[in-house]
């Protein structure tokens, strides 16, 4: 209950994935998993959002854009790398478009492994940022 | 002349996947679009080129999560077709059971896209949660919610053991699709903003070789699981919903529709599954040469071709259902209201993870190309 004292908004951004990760992350907040019971809140702007969840490679083309929304929000801001694409490039690693791993592009503060990982997973990612938070 | 050039995306609260569209607009209306692409370009093709046939497989699944499953049966149709062998009848059952469990889930979660680009929050909701009953089935048999790995080359990983699970989670859905189609079917606010948004006449999809539901809401009929039938579609009996209007309305409607016929063909699987054995793994030929495999994909006609060559695959071609649909998009949306946007967006089902093409950027010049028009200009 103690993490409750912290509401973070959470924002998404797809970084080139293949979808798989995104959908789990809507999952999260839809009925059955419902990520607003510790607090958390679904925004669309990354400028009103406290944590930003990432997802896919990093292309050339999308760690531009990526940098430059991760500078646009406010500070104390956090990220977390959902899914193996994330943390690693995955199966796209020998690709002729890879500029990743997400940490390459901008600092990282939790990793969420799974291809893709289930929304229980990517809560828990959640909630350990909460306790980084304190 | 324009007023304004308006920048759509990437990051944009009504889609999801990174697109970026410039709308010219006069008041709020739009006269003309220009999509810029390559966000999600991760070059699957050119990857698929080093790949042994087996690991492949897993390759093709991710170029996709929400048509996941249609990848992969592409791909494995492409590679069986190269070996002149056919899945025993088990098996083609099996497979045509769980596309169509994955044309439900795919459906579910974009009726429910759709309410969310019109504000109707709750039906986002709802149909998500029906949409985790079919994501049980999924888990309970192949191990994963999302990119299933259920195909083998001529076999299925695993076999079903109880066939009333299947049965009852499916049905469990009918009752919150039914009334959420009436519902969606009698709103005003919901016939006002897809109405006439968004409409291509059918000579236009024949024109623009439009392909899945935006091709039925025209009233075209090409359904690959008739046309072509494959597995098990030709042994089981089902209808292909066809409407006229072609706008958004009819986009929809031809989706809800195609959900109750899933269940039908889910249900006659079920009951005409012969008692046999799954083999554990019945490759008896490497193939080689060239093979293509169609299947049709919740959003459409997805196609794969391959050219093998000592167990590898040397040339890869994708053509999945949004690379047909996207520039369609174009006419659907010229004129419309600029509010409309999303909606019309929306009302293709894009998968822009499917579609990427090459970008090319050169000083301060992008320019994005097809794969013939690259080679004509830089490689000439």
């Amino acid at each position: 209950m103690a993490l409750m004292k912290k509401s973070p908004w959470v924002a998404v951004y797809n970084a080139s994935s293949c979808n798989g990760c995104d959908l789990e992350v809507l999952a999260m907040l839809t009925p059955r998993y419902d990520i607003e019971r510790f607090g958390c809140l679904w925004r669309d702007s990354p400028r009103h959002a406290d944590i930003l969840l990432v997802t896919g490679i990093g292309t050339k083309q999308s760690a531009k854009r990526l940098k430059r929304i991760y500078d646009q929000m406010a500070s104390p801001k956090y990220v977390i790398a959902v899914g193996s694409c994330a943390i690693s490039g995955g199966v796209f690693k020998e690709g002729h478009n890879f500029a990743g791993p997400i940490d390459k592009i901008i600092p990282v503060d939790a990793y969420v492994p799974g291809c893709p990982p289930r929304p229980e997973s990517i809560i828990l990612g959640v909630v350990k940022v909460l306790e980084k938070m304190k | 002349m324009s007023d304004y050039l308006v920048p759509f995306g990437p990051q944009h609260p009504a889609i999801k996947e990174p697109i970026s569209l410039r709308l010219k607009l006069s008041g709020s209306t739009v006269e003309g679009v220009d999509a810029q692409l390559g966000y999600i370009h991760r070059g699957v093709e050119k990857i698929f080129e080093r790949e042994n046939i087996n690991n492949a497989l897993y390759l093709a699944e991710r170029i996709c999560g929400i048509c996941s499953y249609a990848h992969a049966s592409a791909y494995t149709r492409a590679m069986e077709s190269m070996m002149h062998i056919r899945a025993p009848p088990r098996v083609q059952y099996l497979r045509t059971m769980f596309a169509e469990l994955e044309r439900l889930h795919s459906h579910l979660l974009w009726a429910g896209f759709m309410c969310h680009e019109i504000g109707f929050e709750t039906l986002f909701q709802l149909f998500w949660r029906e949409r985790e009953q079919i994501l049980d089935v999924f888990e309970r048999y192949t191990g994963n919610r999302v990119h299933h790995s259920y195909n083998k080359l001529g076999t299925v990983r695993y076999d079903i053991e109880d066939e009333d699970y299947i049965r009852e989670q499916v049905h469990s859905i009918l009752p919150t699709v039914k009334s959420l189609r009436s519902e969606i079917k009698g709103n005003g606010v919901v016939a006002a903003r897809f109405k006439k948004v968004g409409p291509v006449t059918h000579k236009q999809a024949i024109e623009y070789c439009l392909v899945g539901p935006p091709a039925r809401a025209c009233g075209v009929k090409n359904d690959i699981r008739k046309l072509d039938p494959y597995e098990a579609y030709g042994k089981t009996k089902f209808k292909q919903p066809i409407y006229k209007s072609g706008d958004s309305y009819a986009r929809t409607m031809v989706r809800l529709d195609e959900i109750f016929e899933s269940v039908k063909i889910i249900d006659q699987c079920l009951r005409d599954m012969p008692a046999t054995k799954v083999p554990k793994h019945s490759l008896k030929a490497l193939p080689q040469g060239e093979g293509y495999g169609r299947v049709e994909a919740p959003r459409g006609e997805n196609f794969h071709y391959y050219i093998v060559k000592d167990s590898k695959i040397t040339r890869a071609k994708i053509r999945p259902p949004t690379l047909a649909v996207f520039p369609a998009l174009e006419t659907m949306m010229l004129g419309a209201h600029v509010g409309d946007v999303p909606v019309i967006v929306a009302s293709i089902d894009p998968c822009i993870g499917c579609m990427e093409r090459i970008t090319v950027t050169k000083g301060r010049r992008t320019e994005t190309l097809t794969e013939q028009e690259f080679r004509r200009k830089y490689c000439g």
